[in-house]
């Protein structure tokens, strides 16, 4: 507890300070909000903020799964590579809409977690993740007039280039969606307009008929229009969904949850006043029954503090008022650490021994405890990550956090301050340490601590 | 000072009065067993599938109005309660999101310019409900599992009988959760509070906190029995539980003081969270002090007993 170890508690301290501050002033030769650095050819980019989850900054988060029965037949791709696949197409919509942070995560396989902050309309994130955005096109059927058929295979959307709406007819008012085929289809697009010239076709989006053209004549190439009656908006949304692809797979909904902003911003509010309150009173009772000791394991506790949060910015933790909730607890349990160490102290210093020797001799009786105690709580704490979904995830994850960085706080930096603050002689007086003056050991002359 | 065998007579006797302790947990316990079996855990809609909706007004329309709109679009089963902040939740089963646009349709206009915003919803399907609940099983199940694992490990040097001390853990433990459990059972059956997966955390946070305090019991014991070898069980036992006793309390002073300022101003999301740590951690310290390791010297008494009563048939034959 010597030489480099109170410089380096202290250097943690100003760089956990760093990136506790909301927005960087000082732009130091990063000249990036955040951390950048260049290892060769590699780049790492973190961007240091606070994260908010959906309960907090309101928006709406789905829960879909895969509805693998509804699969047609002969399909046998794995269900991870599906679950992937789906990911890539709603991704690809979100982005189109530009959505600002965005969470797509699979949940096992069959399962997909969507977050959309900000998106308060239910409706249309359900249209974004369930839209399954299968185009086909259907020949007439000779057997049955009026009727119309798939093609053999169907010739679907799969292999077409990335399609624009313009506009047609007088004036060109009437929007329109291009298109064109990629090889192989657009051979067979051609051998369509042969084939069927002067006859009507029909254009189906996930079973439903957006259009019946007539062919007019047989096409030099794999290029054509969709004229469905669209307005603009309507037109580009169907270029949007064509353009990210179709779902490989039908997707359902399990859970949505939506917040809206302002109930996440009373939350927030909440869990600030709980918090600080929080904090206060656990000050409050530690300096009032420990003295000096109670006073310093504030100091460990506001370093805690201050460590806990900068891990959040920097890991990055997505808070939510489960994480927020598991935070402040860990606070309280912080405490417990100090707590063992300091009733060690006063046994200790009852028994007659100096100072110097009853904290060290503290500290090492009192570590076994801390050690298996802390143990437990952050394996309850991995288990309840790994098992849980969402809410109880966050919760996990910022309870092992916090009990992980306390374990280091209370038994590293609240050390250190005991250690300083005793040889310091005006704070070496026994009733600082809740002791009773008269068992004063008398000062060793030994200059060596034990 | 680390003579227990003389000290143990000015001592609180927390061994020797270890059935009256056995008999206050049995109290405490038996009400909530009860309301347990008469079915007052109320699942909530994440382990029973249903929407839950949250919609903040002003003026706050009367319940009964509510519950009309509701029943007009086919939700006659709606519960609606009252929230802080003019808000009312109101609970029914699975909605689609078309469902939940007509609901806020219909409020405008049964209560026109009342409504603040669009309502914040929870819906969750009956399918996947199921699914959440066997995984908080699970994760109870797995993480009492691990828990016992660790008690055993740490305290290996006593051989064979680690596990006595991982037994009483679990003693603890589950004395712990039953009470939890028993008190929203009784919330439950009267109030109709609901247990969501904040609940089933709490719960498991609970567990660990309850080892974490068990540990730190035995740890003194383990210590005291190597300073004194040859000691008795029962005075080292009423010994390090003294040793103990400041510690025990004034930690979980310090986690009910957070938790207090949770519940009273966290908002209503997490108060019944806050509410089941705060059971759950009283609870705990009264088993860590009263009966974790009590359950350690019953059965070492049983053990003297037995081997004594074979010591006597040996000497007899």
């Amino acid at each position: 507890m010597s030489g480099i170890g109170p410089w380096l508690i202290a250097l943690v301290a100003l760089v956990a300070i760093w990136v506790d501050i909301p927005k960087h002033q000082i732009d130091l030769p990063f000249g990036c909000p955040g951390i950048c650095l260049r290892i060769g050819e590699r780049y790492f980019f973190q961007e240091i903020k606070t994260h908010l989850g959906l309960d907090l900054q309101g928006g709406t988060q789905l829960v879909l799964r895969l509805k693998t029965e509804e699969l047609p037949a002969g399909v046998d791709t794995p269900l991870p590579t599906l679950n992937d696949q789906a990911r890539g197409v709603i991704d690809r919509r979100i982005n189109a809409l530009g959505v600002s942070e965005p969470v797509i995560q699979s949940i096992g396989d069959d399962k997909i977690l969507l977050e959309l902050p900000g998106v308060a309309d239910l409706q249309q994130a359900q249209e974004i993740a369930t839209r399954q955005a299968f185009l086909e096109f259907k020949v007439p059927d000779e057997a049955n007039p009026g009727q119309y058929q798939s093609m053999e295979p169907p010739l679907t959307g799969q292999n077409l280039k990335p399609t624009f709406v313009t506009f047609q007819g007088s004036g060109s008012t009437a929007p329109v969606v291009n298109f064109e085929f990629s090889s192989p289809d657009d051979q067979r697009w051609v051998d369509l307009s042969k084939q069927y010239v002067g006859k009507q076709t029909q254009i189906l989006l996930d079973g439903r008929e957006i259009s019946s053209p007539t062919i007019r004549e047989v096409f030099a190439s794999g290029r054509g229009v969709i004229e469905g009656g669209f307005t603009t908006q309507s037109a580009k949304e169907l270029s949007l969904l064509l353009n990210s692809g179709a779902l490989p797979v039908p997707l359902e909904i399990v859970q949505s949850t939506r917040v809206e902003p302002t109930l996440g911003a009373d939350s927030v509010q909440r869990s600030v006043v709980a918090g600080v309150v929080g904090i206060l009173l656990v000050a409050i009772f530690m300096i009032g029954y420990y003295r000096l000791p109670g006073a310093l394991a504030i100091v460990a506790l506001a370093y805690y503090a201050i460590l806990t949060y900068a891990a959040f910015r920097l890991i990055p933790v997505t808070l939510t008022l489960a994480g927020i909730a598991g935070f402040i607890l860990s606070i309280g349990m912080a405490v417990d650490a100090n707590v063992l160490t300091f009733e060690r102290l006063k046994e200790e210093l009852r028994t007659g021994k100096s100072l110097r020797a009853a904290v060290e001799e503290g500290r090492r009786r009192a570590f076994p405890s801390i050690w298996y105690s802390n143990l437990a709580t952050i394996l309850s704490a991995a288990i309840l990550f790994y098992f849980g979904t969402g809410t109880v995830k966050g919760f996990a994850l910022t309870l092992g956090i916090g009990v992980a960085i306390s374990f280091f706080t209370a038994v590293l930096v609240t050390q250190l301050l005991l250690h300083l603050a005793i040889e310091v002689p005006a704070l070496r007086r026994r009733a600082l340490y809740g002791v009773e003056e008269r068992a004063a050991a008398p000062v060793r002359p030994a200059p060596q601590a034990v | 000072m680390r003579a227990p065998a003389a000290q143990s007579t000015s001592l609180f006797h927390f061994v020797e009065r270890k059935w009256l302790y056995f008999l206050l947990s049995g109290l405490f316990i038996l009400p909530g067993a009860v309301f347990i079996v008469l079915g007052g855990l109320k699942p909530g809609i994440e382990f029973r599938g249903g929407t839950l909706l949250d919609a903040r007004f002003e003026p706050v329309p009367a319940t009964e109005g509510v519950r009309d709109v509701m029943a007009s679009l086919g939700h006659g089963g709606a519960i609606v309660q009252r929230a802080e902040g003019g808000r009312l939740l109101i609970r029914t089963s699975e909605m689609q999101p078309a469902e939940i646009v007509a609901v806020e349709k219909a409020f405008n206009e049964r209560f026109p310019g009342a409504l603040r915003e669009a309502p914040s919803s929870s819906v969750v399907s009956p399918s996947f409900s199921a699914e959440l609940l066997t995984n908080a099983v699970r994760a109870v199940v797995f993480a009492s599992v691990l828990i016992v694992l660790l008690i055993a490990f740490a305290f290996r040097s006593f051989g064979w009988s680690a596990f006595r001390y991982g037994a009483a853990a679990i003693v603890a433990l589950l004395h712990d959760a039953l009470v939890v459990l028993g008190t929203f059972a009784i919330l439950g059956y009267f109030l109709n509070v609901e247990v969501d997966s904040l609940f089933v955390t709490a719960v498991l946070t609970i567990i660990g906190f309850s080892v974490h305090d068990t540990i730190v019991v035995f740890d003194r014991i383990r210590e005291n029995m190597r300073l004194n070898a040859g000691e008795p069980l029962n005075p080292v036992i009423n010994f390090s539980l003294m040793q103990t006793l400041a510690r025990s309390i004034i930690t979980s002073l310090t986690v009910l003081l957070t938790l207090l300022a949770l519940y009273l101003f966290g908002g209503y999301s997490v108060r019944n969270f806050a509410l089941a740590l705060i059971v759950g951690i009283i609870a705990g310290t009264y088993s860590s002090i009263f009966n974790a390791a009590q359950v350690i010297s019953l059965w070492q008494e049983l053990d003297d007993a037995w081997r004594g009563r074979r010591k006597a048939r040996r000497a007899a034959a």
